[in-house]
């Protein structure tokens, strides 16, 4: 049933111009998202701050459908000043957890809309020396809202020591850093070999080094997806010359489920924590204020609005002490499923 | 002038396109024309002795042809490797209808005293390399210089943290090549661009630029000057440009409109090989386009054409520009030679060669043709401005013999 209904997943690329985010994001899924789009000029880009951009398309293989949201951030890091860009990413990942937050607290539970970013996709660039003070930000302010998934992008500049050295500075730097990125789930101890292998490969190629392409070039006889340069060809989906092939199976075919999850379970759970105790906050403030009132002397002149209430407020009122009842039981949930969770460890 | 001797002593020849300029020794006096003045094909007007830049290494055939001066000498001489007809046949040949010479008289031979005393003094060159971090500035400037004269080779680790204020820093070598002396200077900007916050990154780099000028204005309007000023001006700054593929960058903007007018700015783009040919030329075609729109005027400037010849080939310099060049100190064989590159899974990237990125042409544009006319921009225009404008503030400067109380004057 469920494959009938179809998967949905959220993607965000993020990072400066220039690092074929659109380019990766097409070769990904084959699509042509960026058609018609309209590349600002130095000048005009001026007055620009950072835009979100949402893109949704339906794809459909082998009967399984997936409707794919691609979220881009066009002008992130282009500016002179970039202090705080990342502000409106940030934002916009809290408001679709807000969203999705109501939707689950409303009456109408059977068809939520899922907006969530489940995966963000951070281009490092290849021309620096590791990574920036931007982009070390950048991760910071959002490791805790989002699987963050680092990519070493535009990868065929570089010569294959080149990348080794930089992916090994890297990972150095974000430990150095403490952000904490996209862990892959460990696979159980009874997997086969070829299985753990696999795993391991994978989890020592990040930050994923990729090339993007969707021009088909004639390569040995073959025709495949890659650029022609005049020294050679390189092949996007050549296990040797790139880790595309790596990426794409790992947000796809492997890990698309772990992410949701991730993304239920982790970042969304923390956000509903945060959000509920500062309500909760201001709740029992407001309780504290009204039993002032009521059980304060008789002397004032009660007012009639809370006795003799119409049924219109009156049902309004029942409504609200019956959402924030909700909540309270909700954290206590989440208070005794964290308790467990910690238990475990 | 002493004797007038024969020239025995045939310069060496070599083969670059255009023939390569040396600067004369003294600085002193501004040339009044460019330093292409002797080129090929004639046409060039005579320069007093001391602006007469010498062409060391040439190969083809040099004319220099005189307009009438005093009693009216036209007189075209061919230098090439096997000189000896220019003495009778020059006699003949008249370039304005002047007077013919009756034998020879040796006036040809200013070239090579020049040339001998350019070899004695040497000569300096200052660059300035501008961009953000990582994108191959000290590997470009080893590589046109094919020796380690960048920062880095001088002993500073490569990955050295990231300043958090911009710095200048200079680094100089002394190249020597076919018994010239050149004091290579490169001036390196660590810390440009790099950070979250990058307004005014460049106001430390317009300091840098204008203290050199003020030291040289200093020592210029001293009453006992030194024979031979020490030029630590910028004579060209390349300004590295990122190859996102799409445009320019704000921050490139800005930082070229701000100093085109104060330093010969030569824009490359970077770490040419993640970019196909097509993707290389529209990116070139876009960048020309902002520039231009910018009312940015790269080196060379379209103002100071001198001559339809010069501007017929800075015409076609422009056009090509920004060189997208790749850098590389590393050797490899292809082809059974051995050659500059860099190694990747899917084939060599040759340095040098034009199919697969412009570092040649940048390279004779920068060293080979043009090198000599970079520090006379400088001198003369550049310098020039700044003097002006120094001389107009203050009420002018004063002359003194001693620098300290020079300061409290100014």
């Amino acid at each position: 049933k469920s494959v009938k209904k179809g998967f949905d997943f959220t993607l965000m690329v993020a990072g400066e111009s220039g690092l074929g985010k659109s380019t990766l994001v097409n070769s990904l899924f084959l699509t042509d998202l960026y058609k018609d789009r309209k590349l600002l000029n130095a000048e005009e880009r001026i007055m620009q701050t950072v835009e979100i951009t949402k893109h949704t398309v339906d794809i459909e293989e082998k009967g399984v459908k997936l409707k794919l949201t691609i979220v881009d951030t066009p002008g992130f890091g282009d500016a002179v000043n970039n202090t705080e860009c990342w502000k409106s990413v940030a934002d916009y990942i809290d408001q679709q957890f807000e969203q999705y937050f109501r939707d689950e607290s409303g009456l109408n539970r059977k068809n939520i809309q899922d907006n969530r970013v489940h995966c963000c996709l951070y281009f490092i660039s290849p021309f620096g020396h590791g990574l920036r003070p931007l982009d070390v930000e950048f991760m910071k302010a959002l490791h805790e809202k989002v699987n963050i998934v680092p990519v070493l992008a535009k990868a065929d500049t570089l010569t294959p020591s080149e990348v080794k050295k930089k992916k090994m500075k890297i990972r150095e730097e974000i430990e150095q850093y403490g952000i904490k990125i996209y862990q892959f789930p460990d696979c159980d101890s009874d997997e086969d070999e070829d299985f753990k292998q696999q795993d391991s490969e994978l989890k020592e190629s990040i930050p994923f080094a990729v090339i993007g392409s969707n021009t088909v070039v004639e390569a040995k006889g073959k025709r495949v997806r890659g650029r022609l340069y005049p020294w050679g060809i390189v092949e996007v989906e050549n296990s040797a010359h790139c880790d595309f092939v790596k990426l794409r199976n790992m947000l796809v075919r492997t890990h698309m489920q772990d992410l949701k999850d991730v993304t239920r379970e982790t970042h969304y759970e923390n956000y509903r924590a945060q959000c509920i105790q500062s309500m909760t906050r201001m709740v029992v403030k407001e309780r504290n204020r009204n039993k002032l009132t009521r059980e304060s002397g008789t002397d004032f002149p009660i007012p009639a609005m809370p006795r003799m209430a119409d049924n219109e407020t009156e049902k309004l009122i029942r409504e609200k002490d019956e959402e924030l009842r909700r909540m309270q039981e909700m954290l206590q949930r989440i208070q005794d499923q964290m308790h467990t969770q910690k238990e475990a460890y | 002038m002493s004797d007038v001797v024969p020239p025995e002593v045939r310069p060496k020849p070599a083969v670059p396109a255009k023939p390569p300029n040396v600067g004369a020794p003294s600085p002193s006096s501004p040339f009044p024309t460019q330093g292409l003045g002797i080129g090929v094909g004639g046409g060039a007007s005579f320069l007093p002795p001391s602006g007469i830049p010498v062409p060391i290494g040439s190969h083809g055939p040099v004319h220099i042809s005189s307009h009438n001066v005093g009693h009216g000498v036209g007189h075209g001489t061919s230098h090439n490797a096997a000189h000896n007809g220019g003495h009778g046949l020059g006699g003949s040949h008249s370039s304005s209808g002047g007077s013919t010479l009756l034998g020879y008289i040796g006036i040809d031979t200013i070239i090579e005293q020049m040339r001998k005393k350019t070899m004695k003094t040497g000569f300096d060159f200052n660059i300035m390399v501008v961009g953000n971090s990582g994108l191959g500035k000290s590997t470009l400037v080893n590589t046109l210089f094919k020796s380690q004269v960048s920062r880095r080779s001088a002993g500073w680790a490569r990955d050295e943290k990231i300043p958090k204020t911009v710095e200048v820093k200079a680094v100089s070598h002394v190249l020597e090549e076919g018994g010239v002396k050149m004091k290579l200077t490169v001036i390196d900007t660590p810390g440009f661009g790099d950070q979250i916050n990058n307004d005014n990154c460049w106001e430390p780099i317009s300091k840098y630029i204008n203290e050199q000028y003020e030291k040289f204005l200093k020592e210029e309007v001293n009453i006992t000057r030194k024979k031979r000023i020490p030029d630590t001006r910028v004579h060209c700054c390349l300004y590295f440009i990122s190859p996102t593929g799409h445009s320019l960058r704000q921050l490139d903007v800005e930082f070229m409109k701000r100093l085109s007018h104060s330093v010969n700015i030569i824009p490359v783009i970077a770490k040419a090989d993640t970019m196909t040919i097509e993707e290389r030329q529209e990116f070139k075609q876009r960048v020309r386009k902002e520039l231009e729109m910018g009312g940015i005027e790269f080196y060379p400037q379209k103002e100071f054409d001198e001559d339809m010849e010069d501007k017929n080939d800075n015409d076609k310099i422009r056009e090509a520009m920004p060189f997208a060049v790749v850098g590389s100190d590393k050797e490899y064989q292809v082809n059974g030679k051995r050659v500059l590159g860099r190694k990747t899974q899917w084939g060599i990237v040759e340095v040098e060669n034009p199919n697969h990125c412009e570092f040649a042409q940048l390279r004779d544009f920068l060293i080979r043709s043009h090198l000599q006319d970079l520090k006379e921009v400088t001198h003369n225009i550049h310098y020039e401005s700044y003097r002006a404008k120094r001389l107009n503030e203050n009420g002018g400067l004063h002359p003194i013999s001693c620098n300290d109380t020079q300061e409290s004057n100014l």
